[in-house]
């Protein structure tokens, strides 16, 4: 497809640039994909070896060419940041994911209406100065049926009707639940104790084998049961339980004849013509050539930091673009945010656990303090985060895990490790952040990739919104691990830097507060599609997968609709 | 620079690729403090020193110049404090100079808990690791602690019971059918 033009180009293929490709395939479009990254078999990328990555994830292939830098202040040169998400391979960080695949909550769409109107911050005794709290421009309900074909496809395991805090569904899970573990048991039956709603958390990780069955896409092969190795967050599958694009939908878009696949290929620049539309893409080939590609759409699904990148990369165009392409708000990059990585520790002198065996998304949690489920009434915050039990992991994963009293090393460090490494379990918080503007990526001014282009530079720190809730999460966490029979029981407060990363192309209605639509649509460039969590305008006390899956099959949906863009 | 002759660079039976003798004599003596030998085996007996040797051969040569001066920093400090060099001191001053090093209190090295903070994650990850990487004799590291190692899975969780399995690595496992 040199030299003509596609229907679609596409940066980016994980979960969403996957969903995206097979959805427009489909729909008969020819679509052009370019992936940063090689296209790994199986074996290259489920050795599940934790040196690899838990111990050096700055060697893998997918990670070691685009660090980013990470600071808490602008007055901070900042430090190189390597991590597994994102993940620059075929398939994303979907590979490496853990599976936890919960929709969001009905409230989590609005939290601007019903936290801050409604009075409640007030009456939480919360200072929101500084926060940029803002509804989504669209609901729990239009979501709906894509989470449905995002559990479908995928094949997730869970119970429906379990959590008495998840929104209304059409259709139970498509899976039984995965196999019970010791953490699931003990957190489970304490928190009903403390007259808590512990659930099983839907696992996008086959129970059983599992292809789709109509009137879902029957075109995705079968994938066999998870085998319960214990080798799941940060690792890849070595049996394709854990569910990824790779395995699903990109081989079906393949198999349509109407994608061009163009692996190990980073895109440089999105061009625009004098109407200020997008043309295309300016990208360099496996050989470091810069090349073009028009087409008549552009989507970036290739994260929050190149999505942000590429953007303000793509400034110009006379004085139309100046600040950024798309960016007549301002805002691109903006109002960066995710979760605290929080968790409470517990050692058991009664019950072997042997945590390493399992899934990781098998999890028992409660949604009790997620959201707006609670009474915030003088708690000096909103919002709040899902609490489960989580604490897989190979001895390596595990080896800087030392209670305060314990010294990190010799005689006694060792005795504690041998006793403790199977009679251990984390309490996992997933606690949100609230959006702020100086709370933000940009382009590093000195810093550069292997292609010459600037990194991408975080600046954030918690505030006091996060502070408290923190606070309040470890002390729910503590007195589950209590009630649970634990022997010895600490908390590890988040390190200033936010996991599962969000925002910094804002969705909304109105253009000058926000960069997309509800579509996904930039405001400013119609022809352009910006789709993933850097979309969403405040994030919830889950993680993102099942939200921006079903974003990308509700944007491909639109474009496929605009039949008089393709002719 | 001379080239060394490789018996020049033979350490317990093995080639050292990026330690001298004399580092990896060095190291041996830090891991045998960081994790020692108890009734079990410890971080000496894992070979972690060659987990190190070959991650400053591989991925990690910049690091090489950041341990031949924290050793040598935590060796004057040691002659200092105790008269002797590192090697040739008691199990409990070995600590406490390490100790120190812990806790930034060597004049020379700016930043020694940093430096501290990488010997002890090499030597544990050294210990921990799998063995395709230059430690883990054995999987000691996996025996002490009960880890099974890379299995392809478990029949079932285990809950409340110990596993009986003994560990094994990727290397080890039987080819499955349909594995690419």
């Amino acid at each position: 497809m040199n030299g003509s033009i596609a229907d679609v180009c596409i940066v980016g293929v994980g979960a969403v640039g996957g969903i995206l490709a097979k959805q427009l395939t489909s729909a008969g479009l020819k679509v052009v994909a370019f992936e940063r990254g090689p296209a790994l078999k199986t074996a290259e990328y489920a050795q599940r070896d934790s040196i690899s990555y838990i111990a050096r994830p700055d060697q893998l292939e997918g990670v070691r060419h685009e660090p980013r830098i990470f600071r808490t202040s602008t007055t901070q040169p900042g430090n190189l940041r390597y991590g597994t998400s994102p993940f620059n391979v075929l398939g994303g960080s979907m590979l490496l994911w853990t599976g936890q695949a919960s929709r969001f909550m009905p409230g989590d769409f609005k939290v601007y209406s019903n936290e801050v109107a409604s009075g409640l911050a007030d009456r939480a005794g919360v200072d929101l100065r500084g926060y940029d709290v803002v509804d989504w421009p669209i609901g729990y309900d239009d979501l709906e049926p894509y989470y449905e074909r995002f559990e479908w496809e995928f094949g997730v395991a869970g119970v429906a009707g379990m959590n008495p805090f998840a929104g209304p569904r059409r259709k139970p899970y498509p899976l039984p639940p995965l196999k019970m573990t010791a953490r699931m048991q003990l957190f489970g039956d304490a928190a009903k104790r403390l007259g808590y709603h512990p659930f099983i958390g839907p696992a996008a990780v086959t129970s059983e084998p599992y292809r789709p069955p109509a009137p879902y896409d029957t075109r995705i092969p079968e994938r066999p049961a998870c085998v319960y190795c214990g080798h799941c967050n940060h690792y890849g599958c070595h049996v394709n339980a854990k569910a990824s694009t790779l395995h699903t939908a990109i081989p079906v878009a393949l198999q349509t004849g109407n994608l061009e696949l163009r692996t190990n290929c980073k895109v440089a620049n999105i061009t625009t013509d004098d109407k200020g539309m997008a043309t295309g893409v300016k990208y360099f080939d496996p050989n470091g050539v810069l090349q073009e590609q028009r087409a008549r759409v552009v989507i970036l699904s290739a994260f929050v930091f190149e999505h942000v990148r590429l953007l303000l990369l793509s400034k110009g165009n006379g004085k139309r673009f100046k600040k950024g392409l798309a960016n007549s708000s301002g805002l691109v990059g903006k109002c960066f945010f995710g979760h605290g990585d929080m968790r409470v520790y517990g050692l058991f002198d009664n019950f072997i656990i042997n945590g390493f065996i399992g899934s990781g998304a098998a999890a028992m949690r409660i949604d009790d303090f997620n959201g707006n489920n609670f009474d915030h009434t003088g708690l000096g915050f909103i919002r709040g985060g899902t609490v489960g039990c989580s604490g897989d992991g190979a001895p390596v994963s595990r080896m800087d895990i030392v209670p305060p009293d314990v010294r990190s090393w010799g005689k006694e460090y060792k005795e504690y490790f041998m006793r403790y490494y199977t009679r251990t379990f984390d309490i996992h918080m997933a606690p949100e952040t609230l959006p702020r503007r100086d709370n933000c990526v940009d382009l590093d001014p000195r810093r550069r990739d292997r292609w010459g282009l600037p990194l991408p530079r975080v600046t954030f720190a918690f505030h006091a919104n996060e502070k408290r809730m923190h606070l309040f999460l470890a002390d729910i966490g503590e007195r589950i691990f209590r009630e649970a029979g634990a022997s010895k029981v600490w908390t590890e407060l988040p390190r200033p830097s936010p996991t599962r990363q969000c925002g910094g192309t804002r969705m909304g209605t109105d253009p000058n507060h926000s960069v997309v639509n509800g579509y996904c649509q930039s405001h400013d460039v119609p022809n352009l599609f910006i789709v993933g969590s850097s979309v969403f305008p405040t994030m919830s006390g889950y993680p993102a997968t099942a939200t921006i899956s079903a974003l990308a099959y509700r944007t491909a949906e639109y474009i496929e609709r605009q039949r008089d863009w393709f002719h | 620079m001379k080239m060394k002759s490789q018996s020049s660079r033979q350490y317990r039976g093995e080639r050292l690729q990026a330690l001298t003798v004399r580092q990896a004599r060095f190291i041996d003596a830090i891991a045998g403090r960081i994790l020692p030998a108890t009734d079990a085996p410890g971080a000496v007996e894992a070979g972690a020193v060659f987990y190190i040797d070959r991650a400053l051969a591989g991925p990690y040569p910049h690091l090489l110049s950041r341990y031949t001066r924290g050793l040598r920093a935590l060796d004057k400090h040691a002659k200092r404090q105790f008269g002797a060099s590192f090697e040739k001191l008691g199990d409990e001053q070995q600590d406490s100079a390490l100790g120190d090093l812990e806790s930034g209190k060597i004049a020379e090295l700016p930043n020694g808990e940093a430096f501290f903070e990488l010997l002890r994650t090499h030597v544990l990850e050294g210990v921990f690791g799998e063995p395709s990487y230059g430690g883990n004799k054995d999987m000691i590291g996996w025996k002490l602690v009960g880890f099974p190692g890379q299995q392809w899975g478990y029949p079932e969780t285990y809950i409340n019971k110990a596993v009986d399995l003994p560990p094994i690595t990727w290397e080890g496992l039987p080819k499955k059918p349909g594995q690419s």
